[in-house]
């Protein structure tokens, strides 16, 4: 029996091993509160953390988790409204410093809290589906403190004002600022963007539409933009030290907004310092403030493109249209060269070389260099003038840079083969005469040429320099085979490749006797070494180098052009000369013989010749004497002839037709290599090929084209199609 | 004097330890020691400036802190015979120190060098269906309509239940959360798929299959669940929910489903496999009504089928095979199956419609199947490959998926199901209820 009794006495023990005290759980509960209580309240220090935790254990422990945690959740709310209101009684400044010293209370008590209910938190909370107790702690302060009515406006108030008096100059404790921000971040994303960062960005974008509005109208353009810039750094730099980082883009973007987007059109065209200014003045850096300003909203970099675009245009249309720039092609493209490098200086400068904007600077010049239809002639005539004495003394890099230059500018051409037909001309006088500087510049202008516009392009250009190299071998082979002439006048041949050089089929004139048995005897030699030609002599491309007395005894060396030296020579056996007898005794076409009189009877300083009457132009009634008092400062005097520098009106006139002429078989075989792929086209599909295929020689004019079709057309190379006659056909 | 300053004496139940800050702070701030000499507490401690001489009193059994005082001094745990495990877990947990204990107890997974730890027996009657490894090192195992849920200590927590419908599979969501799929039962709206909580086994979410805009009740078959929180199962409805379902974690919101295409399987999907590189469903259906296997990739952002394969057609050859599961293996592109005679087998996943390239491995296992043979399971970890065939698990490595190790236990007949996870590999046996764990052990002393 007492065995049974004892049995049943264990039973119940263990039964009510749990809860031995029915008052355990508010007992130990009190202890736990009061332990917050002092936590709060300073006064920590006399308690026993093991003792806490081993409560607070075994409160879970013994199923008293919920007791716990609600109890937790209102001893802390109660501490929160305390704190609440004594936050609310800190007056004026004061304001955050005490919130700030507040909330480093309540973290620290946080943390010792959460270390007493640590194993609560560990497993209680998890399996309960609680909040657990850091994240508790965080929305309790949230709620009863952030959010609270009488804090939550005047917390947002006190940060605005703050943001405000640092934006117009004064000092404000950042480390408070950014502690209280901090705080805000600390408690969760949407607490620092609902309570801090939207009414922020509300009243920074007010605040820099009222600043901006009053800087337009009192600023300038550069000393605009220079404060914009201020502003920009500004509220960057304020990110930096006391706002979320995530808040940069926003607030930079209110700022480019107010202070640059919304007043864009009107910084751009500002009168007296807009951006056209800046770029006549070369403002490197309020040009580059503007670049990267503007880059930063959209539109901005194409609203300084699109002004740029249409202020070069304008200028450059000044530049190419005003005939009195016209007058000196060498100015001309000058002026166009030091145009370009001004504004390539302005977008490697200023524009951060941005892609962007060297196209429009390119397409800029291919508009307005194309206005002008002597652009290639001209920029030819550059070259001839560089390439025949402008390079004297220059290095060869320099000499690069500018044959680069040119290159450039070549590339904007629309008809580069009026360019070609020109620079042969001026390429083969240059040859001719000997007056090219450096042979090394012409070749590598040459090799520019091929590599921009392939071997077609240049392949005619470097046969001319080859048959410059083949004749000097050829006059070393002629003299070597003829001994005998050592004594006699001296003839240097060049034989040029018909079609290679911009012969005329000019006359050949009568040459003096003794020039024209040399002649001959050149002739016999070569055709002796290469069967199967034929020479014909170019006398209006030659020079003479002769040697004159004069009346009383002055002699001189002249150098003169073939023909003036066959006038010459007839004054060896007469005195006097019509201009009749001249003409009838050279043969030389009339044009050339009156340029040619001109230049010797007319020029002072060059008047080997005597004319009457005395008059400026060459009548057909003229007299011409040797001028024997003719006296010249020096031994060797050349007589050049009175040539065009620039083509004149019906030379230009000429040119254009050969060039149109030129462009004829072009186009033909454009349109035949397109047909013969595609069989079948219609009349708007072979323009727009066919301009593309020659797009880099010249811009095909479609009403030629239609012609060239045409004729096609009518050499059966093509047909119209049947029923649709917008259609061609290829006839192989 | 600095190391004088840095010894502490703890007073545990009336026994004198000494140790150092240094190694308690081996425990980390997120348990009882670190809370104690963090500088909001220690000020507090009586004699202050004789910081060596104060005594720490704790009241707990001292033969357990002993315990996890070398824990923390060398990172081993040893546990003397007279110390119940229990009891030393207990004391662990007061001081925070469970997962200390946790990770001394087991080392990291290795296939090649597991050793059993324990078998566990369960209580219920039925065959045991499927078990499946908890992240934690716990496991749960589905044994007719309950699915009975231990810890990593092996404690049972109460066991779960779906309206007592025969249960399909389950699944660990996460180390707290656990998802079960059973059978429906006809007219009630009973079955289905619901999300229970680990510690308390209440049941949280039931999720539901919506079409047409009305709520079906469906039948749950194969579960998987993807890295965004999402789940997926099979389902059987009663007419046109076919198909692989797909629902938020989160919320327990429907918010996908894959309808089955005429001619194709997925609603009877014996198993899911969510791959994360590829972002596709891995579905595999292989005890079908029809006879036929199919398996095939999903991807539910275009509602595609990226990939499929199917014995539907093929010729029959004289040692049928027969795919009986399939895993996908993401690094090397392709799908690994196993037929009933543990032949592995291969498919390139870069090119759909292709054949399996069988790898005969194994005839020499045929003839000596134990009467009641399991069909063969397959398990990838950290380029492992797992399969089970009778009573043991096969460990194959490296690239070609050479035969490395080979786990037996002769008691408790053939394996039904297996699984890994948590470091530690679960067997379930089919004929006595009883699971194996098998662990690999702490790395070697030096």
């Amino acid at each position: 029996m007492s065995n049974q009794k004892k049995r049943n006495f264990q039973i119940e023990a263990f039964k009510h091993r749990v809860v031995v005290d029915p008052k355990y759980a508010d007992k130990t509960w009190k202890i736990l509160e009061h332990a917050i209580h002092e936590i709060y309240n300073h006064n920590a220090s006399g308690l026993s953390f093991e003792e806490l935790y081993r409560n607070a254990y075994n409160m879970v422990l013994h199923k008293f988790g919920e007791k716990l945690y609600n109890g937790l959740v209102a001893t802390m709310t109660s501490h929160l409204r305390e704190i609440s209101k004594s936050i609310e009684a800190a007056q004026g400044d004061s304001f955050l410093e005490e919130l700030n010293r507040k909330w480093n209370d309540h973290n620290k008590a946080l943390q010792m809290i959460r270390d007493i209910l640590m194993y609560m938190d560990r497993t209680y909370i998890p399996s309960a589906h609680k909040t657990p107790v850091h994240e508790l702690g965080l929305n309790l302060w949230r709620d009863n403190i952030i959010h609270s009515s009488k804090i939550q406006t005047r917390l947002q108030n006190t940060l605005l004002e703050l943001v405000h008096r640092e934006r117009t100059g004064e000092v404000i404790d950042r480390g408070l600022m950014r502690n209280i921000v901090k705080m805000l971040m600390d408690l969760g994303p949407s607490v620092y963007q609902e309570d801090f960062e939207k009414p922020f960005l509300e009243v920074s974008a007010e605040f820099y539409r009222g600043e901006s509005q009053k800087f337009i109208e009192c600023c300038d353009c550069g000393d605009y933009l220079k404060k914009a810039e201020k502003r920009l750094n500004e509220e960057i730099e304020r990110v930096t030290h006391y706002l979320d980082s995530k808040s940069e883009v926003k607030i930079t973007n209110v700022v480019e907004k107010e202070m640059i987007a919304n007043h864009m059109l009107r910084l751009v065209h500002m009168e007296n310092s807009g951006l056209v200014n800046m770029l006549l003045d070369d403002k490197y850096e309020d040009l580059g403030r503007m670049y990267n300003l503007f880059r930063r909203v959209p539109n901005g970099l194409s609203t300084i493109r699109e002004v740029m675009t249409s202020h070069l245009r304008e200028t450059g249309k000044q530049l190419v249209t005003d005939p009195e720039r016209l007058k000196d092609p060498v100015e001309f493209v000058q002026r166009l060269l030091d145009e370009k490098d001004k504004y390539d200086s302005i977008i490697s400068n200023a524009f951060n070389n941005d892609k962007t904007f060297q196209n429009a600077l390119n397409s800029s010049f291919e508009y307005f260099i194309n206005l002008n239809a002597r652009s290639p002639e001209f920029i030819s005539l550059f070259v001839d003038d560089k390439l025949r004495k402008g390079l004297k003394g220059v290095s060869e890099e320099d000499v690069e840079i500018i044959l680069d230059k040119v290159m450039m500018l070549f590339r904007y051409l629309q008809e580069k083969d009026v360019f070609e037909k020109y620079y042969k001309q001026h390429l083969a006088k240059r040859l001719l005469s000997g007056k090219t500087v450096s042979d090394d510049a012409e070749r590598s202008l040459i090799v520019k040429l091929k590599t921009e516009c392939g071997y077609q392009f240049t392949s005619k250009l470097e046969g001319m320099f080859t048959d410059m190299k083949t004749s000097q071998d050829t006059m070393q082979g002629f003299y070597a085979s003829q001994p005998e002439l050592g004594d006699g006048p001296t003839l240097v041949v060049q034989v040029l490749t018909t079609g290679s050089w911009p012969t005329q089929p000019g006359v050949t004139c009568n040459l003096p006797a003794e020039m024209s048995a040399l002649c001959e005897k050149f002739r016999s030699y070569y055709l002796g070494t290469h069967t199967g030609r034929r020479l014909s002599w170019q006398t209006n491309m030659g020079t003479a180098d002769i040697k004159a007395t004069f009346g009383k005894g002055q002699k001189h060396e002249l150098n003169v052009s073939t023909y003036q030296m066959c006038v010459l020579m007839l004054f060896n056996n007469a005195d006097r000369l019509s201009y009749k007898e001249i003409e009838q005794a050279t043969e030389i076409p009339t044009a050339d013989l009156k340029r040619c009189l001109q230049s010797m009877a007319c020029v002072k300083g060059k008047n080997v010749l005597r004319k009457e009457p005395m008059s400026k132009d060459i009548g057909e009634e003229d007299a011409f004497f040797v001028n024997d008092k003719f006296t010249s400062k020096f031994y060797k005097v050349k007589i050049g002839t009175v040539v065009a520098q620039k083509e004149s009106e019906p030379e230009k006139l000429e040119t254009r037709q050969r060039v149109e002429e030129d462009r004829k078989p072009q186009i033909e075989a454009a349109i035949v290599r397109i047909m013969k792929s595609r069989r079948v086209l219609d009349h708007n599909n072979i323009i727009t090929e066919v301009t593309k295929q020659l797009q880099s020689r010249f811009l095909a004019n479609p009403t030629e084209i239609k012609k060239r079709i045409e004729s096609l057309i009518e050499r059966d190379f093509l047909e119209r199609d049947s029923v649709d006659r917008k259609l061609y056909r290829y006839l192989a | 004097m600095k190391i004088s300053k840095d010894r502490v004496r703890f007073n545990v139940g009336g026994r004198i330890f000494e140790t150092t800050s240094t190694t308690l702070a081996n425990a980390g701030r997120n348990s009882f020691f670190g809370a104690l000499f963090s500088e909001n507490w220690t000020l507090k401690q009586p004699n202050n400036d004789s910081f060596s001489n104060c005594e720490f009193f704790i009241d707990r059994n001292p033969d357990c802190f002993s315990v996890l005082l070398d824990l923390l001094r060398t990172g081993d745990l040893n546990i003397p015979p007279n110390i119940p495990e229990r009891h030393l877990y207990r004391e662990a947990s007061f001081y925070g120190l469970l997962d200390h204990v946790r990770s001394a107890k087991w080392g990291q997974f290795d296939g090649n060098r597991l050793r059993h730890s324990r078998s566990v027996t369960g209580r219920a009657p039925g065959d045991g269906t499927a078990i499946r490894a908890g992240p934690d090192g716990g496991c749960c195992v589905a044994h007719g309509s309950v699915v009975h849920v231990y810890d990593w200590i092996m404690e049972e927590h109460p066991p779960l239940n779906l309206d007592y419908q025969r249960v399909n599979d389950v699944g660990w969501v996460d180390s707290e959360n656990i998802i079960i799929s059973a059978c429906e039962k006809l007219g009630r709206g009973d079955g289905g798929m619901g999300l229970f909580s680990k510690g308390t086994g209440e049941l949280r979410y039931k999720f539901q299959v919506c079409h047409d805009n009305q709520v079906k009740s469906f039948t749950a078959g194969a579960l998987s669940t993807s890295s965004d929180y999402k789940i997926f199962s099979s389902c059987k409805g009663r007419s046109n929910e076919y198909g692989i379902g797909v629902w938020d974690q989160v919320t327990g919101k429907q918010i996908d489903f894959f309808y089955e295409s005429p001619g194709w399987s997925l609603g009877d999907a014996d198993k899911l496999q969510w791959l994360n590189g590829s972002n596709c469903l891995l579905v595999a259906t292989l005890f079908p009504r029809k006879d036929n296997c199919y398996i095939s990739m999903l991807d539910f952002r275009d509602k595609r089928m990226v990939w499929s394969w199917s014995d539907f057609g093929a010729p029959t050859t004289v040692d049928e095979k027969r795919v009986r599961d399939a895993i996908a293996m993401e690094e090397s592109n392709a799908i690994c199956v196993v037929n009933e005679y543990e032949d592995l087998g291969f498919m390139d996943l870069r090119m759909t419609g292709g054949s399996v390239r069988w790898s005969s491995r194994s005839r020499m296992m045929k003839g000596k199947l134990s009467e009641e043979p399991c069909y063969p399971k397959l398990a990838l970890h950290e380029g492992q490959l797992f399969s089970s065939m009778d009573d043991c698990v096969s460990v194959f490595c490296g690239p070609d998926w050479v035969l490395t190790s080979r786990l037996r236990r002769s008691y408790g007949g053939s394996i039904c199901d297996f699984s890994i996870g948590g470091d530690r590999l679960f067997a379930l046996h089919s004929e006595e209820n009883v699971f194996d764990v098998w662990e690999t052990p702490p790395p070697p002393v030096s």
